[in-house]
C-alpha cells in the first residue's frame, strides 16, 4: 500500500518535473522574457531610486530683495541655508518673478519690499511675501510648511521676538525613517510592484502559448493530469519571481543603502504566499484569454488598480472611505505592509498577523479557483 | 475479441441540439489501417476525440485497447498515440528535447528512453536532426517527428488526424510508407485524409457525413458497386455540356477530368441513349462515351449528391 503510493507520488513528480524543465528551456531561450526579467526590475529601481523622488528639496526660487538691508540678506540668507529652498536668480523687478513663476523658471519667489527693515525696526512688523507655484499640491505645501518653519526660526534668532518658555514641551521624532527619505519607502515596495506586473503576464502568457501554437492539443491525449501539467508550467516562474525579488532586495541594499531590519527568511517566505497570488492571476487570466495579447491585457486590468490603490505612491489615509475599502481585495496592499514592515520596520511574522492571513486567504482561493478553472478548460 | 483494436458502437455526441456524431459503428482490427473520410466539418475530428478519451461521448460506447471511452479515458491515453493535424510539438525546444519530454511524460526513463528516441529516429530518418529545433524542421520532418514522438512508448493504436495534409508528393509517400511499416508491426491506424489516393492505400475506409456514417468498406469494394454507374463522356463544349448533362434525368452528379466528363447515372444505358440526343440538340460534340470503372472519388461524389438530394 505504501509502496503503491509512494510510486504514485513518483509519478506525478516525474510528470511535473518533466514540464518544469521543458518551460525552463523555454524561458531560457526566450530572449524577450529573459530581458523583461532582468532589465525591468533594474529599470524600475532606477526610476523609483534616483528619478522619482517625492522628497521635496531644493525649490527654484527667485529672490527680489528690494530692501538690501543687513535684515532683509539675514532672512534670505535663512531661506537658502535650508535645504527646501535653492536661489536660482536675483530678480531685479517685479515682472521678473512673475514671468520666472510663469514659465517654471521658479517654483517659489521670495519678495521683500523696500522698507521691510525700517518697518521692522519702526512699527515692530515687516512685510514680506513668498509666491509659491501651487500647480502640484506636495511641493507647495512643503513650502508652506517649511517656510514658516524658517520665518519662525529667524525671528526667534534676530530677537525680533521675546523667547518664550512653552508650557507644552513637544518633541516629536520620527521613526523607521527618521530623515524622511522616499527612497526607504518606495524601493521595498517595488518587490510588490514588479511582481505584481510581471508573473502574472508571463504565467499567463506561457499557458496561452500553448494553446495559441496548439501544443495543448498533443497535451491532452497524453496521460498527463491537468494539476500536474499547470504545477509544472508554475515551478520556473516561482523561481523567476524569487529571482526577481532578490535582485531588488540586493539592489535596494547596497546600492541605494536602504537598511534591512527584519528577517529576511520571514521576507521569504511571505514573499512566495505573494507570489502564488500573483501566479493565480496569471493561470486565471490564461484561462480567459485565447492569445497571449489578450491574456496581458487581462492582467494590465488588474495591475493597475494594484498600482493606484494598494498604497504604493498615494497614501491609502488621504483616500475617501470607499476608495480606499477597495484597497482590501488588493493583495497587494497587504503586501506592501508586510515589506515595508519587515524591511523598515525590522517586524515579526506575528506582528504582520493581520496583513498575512487575508493574502494567505488569497492565495488559497486564487489557487484553488484558477486550477479548478483551467482543468475543466482543459477537459 | 482481443484482435479488435478499435470499436465503436452507436457511438454519439451532441453538442446542444447540434448532433456532431450520430450513431456511428465500426470495429477495427490490430495491424488494419482504417481510412476516415469526410468533408471538413463532418464530424470526424469529434469521433478521434472521443475516441482519444478526451471528450466523453453523449450515448453509445466506445472501445480503444480494451479500454472503454466513457469510463476509462486515462487509461485509453497510455496505450494510443496521436498525431494532430496542425504540428502541435514544441518549435523552440530541439528534436531530442521534445521527445525526451514526451517520452518522460509516457513514463520512459533514463536510458530506456534513450534507446528508444535512438531507435524511433532511426525509424522516421530524423538521427541527423537530433539537435535541431523543431520549428526549423521542414513540413514533411515536423510530421515524421510528430509521428516519431508518437510511437515513443510503443502505442499498438495511432490515431493520425491529416498526417499528410499540405505535404509535398515526396513526403507523402515518405509517411506512408512509414505507416505501413507500423501496420506490418501490428499497430492499428487510425487515418483521417482528404488524398483519395491515400483513401486507396488503406484496408477499410468509411465516409462519414454529418455527423453520419454512409459507408464503410473495402476501398476495392466500394469503388465495385458503383461499376455500370459512371459514363465517361470526352466532348466539346465541354463546360455547356456539363450543365446539359446535369439536367438530364437519370444523371446524379458530372465531375470534369481535364478534357472528359464523368456521368454518375442510374441506369447506365437509358442515361447514354437521353445524352446523345441532347447533346444532338444542343451543337455538343461527342467523340467518346463509354462506361468506366468508377474511382474513390466517384464514390465520395455520390454519396455527396445522394445526401444532397435525401435532403
Amino acid at each position: 500500500m505504501c509502496l503503491l503510493i509512494w510510486i504514485r507520488a513518483g509519478e506525478w513528480m516525474r510528470n511535473i518535473w518533466a514540464i518544469a524543465y521543458k518551460e525552463f528551456i523555454h524561458v531560457s531561450r526566450d530572449r524577450r522574457t529573459l530581458m523583461l526579467i532582468i532589465i525591468m526590475p533594474m529599470m524600475q529601481l532606477m526610476i523609483y531610486g534616483y528619478g522619482v523622488n517625492t522628497d521635496v528639496k531644493h525649490l527654484p526660487t527667485y529672490i527680489y530683495d528690494q530692501d538690501r538691508s543687513y535684515l532683509s540678506r539675514r532672512l534670505v540668507n535663512a531661506f537658502t541655508q535650508s535645504d527646501y529652498f535653492s536661489v536660482k536668480a536675483q530678480a531685479v523687478s517685479l515682472p521678473q518673478v512673475y514671468s520666472a513663476l510663469d514659465r517654471g523658471l521658479a517654483q517659489s519667489a521670495l519678495v521683500i519690499p523696500p522698507d521691510f527693515a525700517a518697518n521692522l525696526t519702526k512699527k515692530k512688523t515687516g512685510l514680506v511675501q513668498l509666491l509659491i507655484d501651487g500647480t502640484d499640491s506636495t511641493p507647495a505645501n512643503v513650502a508652506l510648511n517649511s517656510s514658516q518653519a524658517i520665518i519662525n526660526a529667524f525671528m526667534q534668532n534676530e530677537k525680533l521676538i521675546p523667547v518664550q518658555v512653552l508650557p507644552v514641551d513637544f518633541r516629536p521624532r520620527l521613526w523607521y525613517n527618521p530623515d524622511l527619505k522616499s527612497t526607504y519607502f518606495m524601493l521595498p515596495g517595488l518587490i510588490g510592484l514588479v511582481l505584481q506586473f510581471m508573473i502574472p503576464m508571463i504565467t499567463a502568457t506561457a499557458i496561452v502559448r500553448e494553446k495559441e501554437r496548439g501544443n495543448i492539443e498533443q497535451l491532452l491525449v497524453t496521460p498527463i493530469k491537468p494539476y500536474e501539467l499547470i504545477l509544472g508550467k508554475i515551478i520556473p516562474y516561482i523561481a523567476i519571481g524569487i529571482f526577481i525579488s532578490f535582485s531588488i532586495l540586493t539592489t535596494m541594499h547596497f546600492l541605494f543603502v536602504v537598511p534591512i531590519h527584519g528577517s529576511i527568511i520571514t521576507l521569504f517566505f511571505l514573499t512566495l504566499v505573494f507570489l502564488i497570488v500573483c501566479l493565480g492571476i496569471g493561470l486565471w487570466a490564461s484561462t480567459v484569454a485565447d492569445n497571449q495579447q489578450q491574456a496581458s491585457q487581462m492582467v494590465m486590468f488588474f495591475a493597475m488598480p494594484s498600482f493606484l490603490l494598494s498604497g504604493f505612491i498615494f497614501p491609502r489615509e488621504s483616500m475617501p472611505v470607499w476608495v480606499s475599502d477597495i484597497g482590501y481585495f488588493i493583495p497587494m496592499t497587504y503586501f506592501l505592509k508586510i515589506v515595508r514592515g519587515i524591511v523598515l520596520k525590522g517586524l515579526g511574522f506575528f506582528d504582520l498577523i493581520d496583513q498575512v492571513w487575508p493574502l494567505a486567504l488569497m492565495a488559497f482561493l486564487v489557487i484553488v479557483f484558477s486550477i479548478r478553472r483551467f482543468s475543466k478548460r482543459m477537459a | 475479441m482481443p484482435d479488435i483494436a478499435i470499436s465503436a458502437d452507436l457511438l454519439t455526441k451532441r453538442f446542444g441540439k447540434f448532433t456532431a456524431v450520430d450513431e456511428v459503428s465500426f470495429e477495427i482490427p490490430y495491424g488494419a489501417i482504417f481510412g476516415f473520410l469526410g468533408a471538413n466539418g463532418a464530424g470526424k475530428s469529434t469521433t478521434i476525440r472521443m475516441l482519444c478519451g478526451i471528450l466523453a461521448p453523449t450515448s453509445g460506447t466506445g472501445k480503444v485497447g480494451g479500454f472503454d471511452v466513457q469510463t476509462q479515458p486515462e487509461e485509453i491515453k497510455g496505450v494510443i498515440g496521436y498525431v494532430s493535424q496542425r504540428f502541435s510539438l514544441y518549435s523552440d525546444l530541439n528534436v531530442a528535447e521534445n521527445l525526451t519530454f514526451y517520452g518522460q511524460i509516457y513514463g520512459l526513463e533514463k536510458e530506456a528512453l534513450q534507446n528508444r528516441i535512438k531507435d524511433v529516429l532511426t525509424l522516421t530518418g530524423l538521427d541527423r536532426f537530433r539537435q535541431r529545433l523543431a520549428g526549423d524542421l521542414s513540413g514533411g520532418m515536423k510530421q515524421k517527428l510528430a509521428i516519431a514522438n508518437a510511437i515513443l512508448h510503443e502505442p499498438r493504436i495511432i490515431f493520425l488526424d491529416e498526417p499528410t495534409a499540405g505535404l509535398d508528393p515526396l513526403s507523402r509517400r515518405a509517411i506512408w510508407e512509414l505507416l505501413y511499416q507500423l501496420a506490418e508491426g501490428g499497430t492499428s491506424l487510425f487515418v483521417t485524409t482528404h488524398y483519395m489516393e491515400e483513401a486507396e492505400r488503406c484496408n477499410t475506409i468509411a465516409f462519414i457525413s454529418d455527423g453520419k456514417l454512409l459507408k464503410i468498406g473495402q476501398p476495392a469494394v466500394l469503388r465495385h458497386e458503383l461499376t455500370d454507374q459512371i459514363l465517361e463522356v470526352t466532348c466539346q463544349p465541354l463546360m455547356k455540356a456539363s450543365r446539359l448533362f446535369l439536367k438530364i434525368e437519370g444523371v446524379r452528379g458530372v465531375t470534369v477530368y481535364g478534357t472528359t466528363l464523368n456521368l454518375n447515372v442510374i441506369d447506365r444505358e437509358a442515361v447514354e441513349k437521353r445524352v446523345i440526343a441532347a447533346a444532338g440538340r444542343e451543337g455538343i460534340v461527342i467523340s467518346s462515351i463509354k462506361p468506366i470503372e468508377a474511382s474513390l472519388e466517384d464514390v465520395f461524389a455520390d454519396m455527396d449528391s445522394s445526401r444532397r438530394m435525401d435532403a
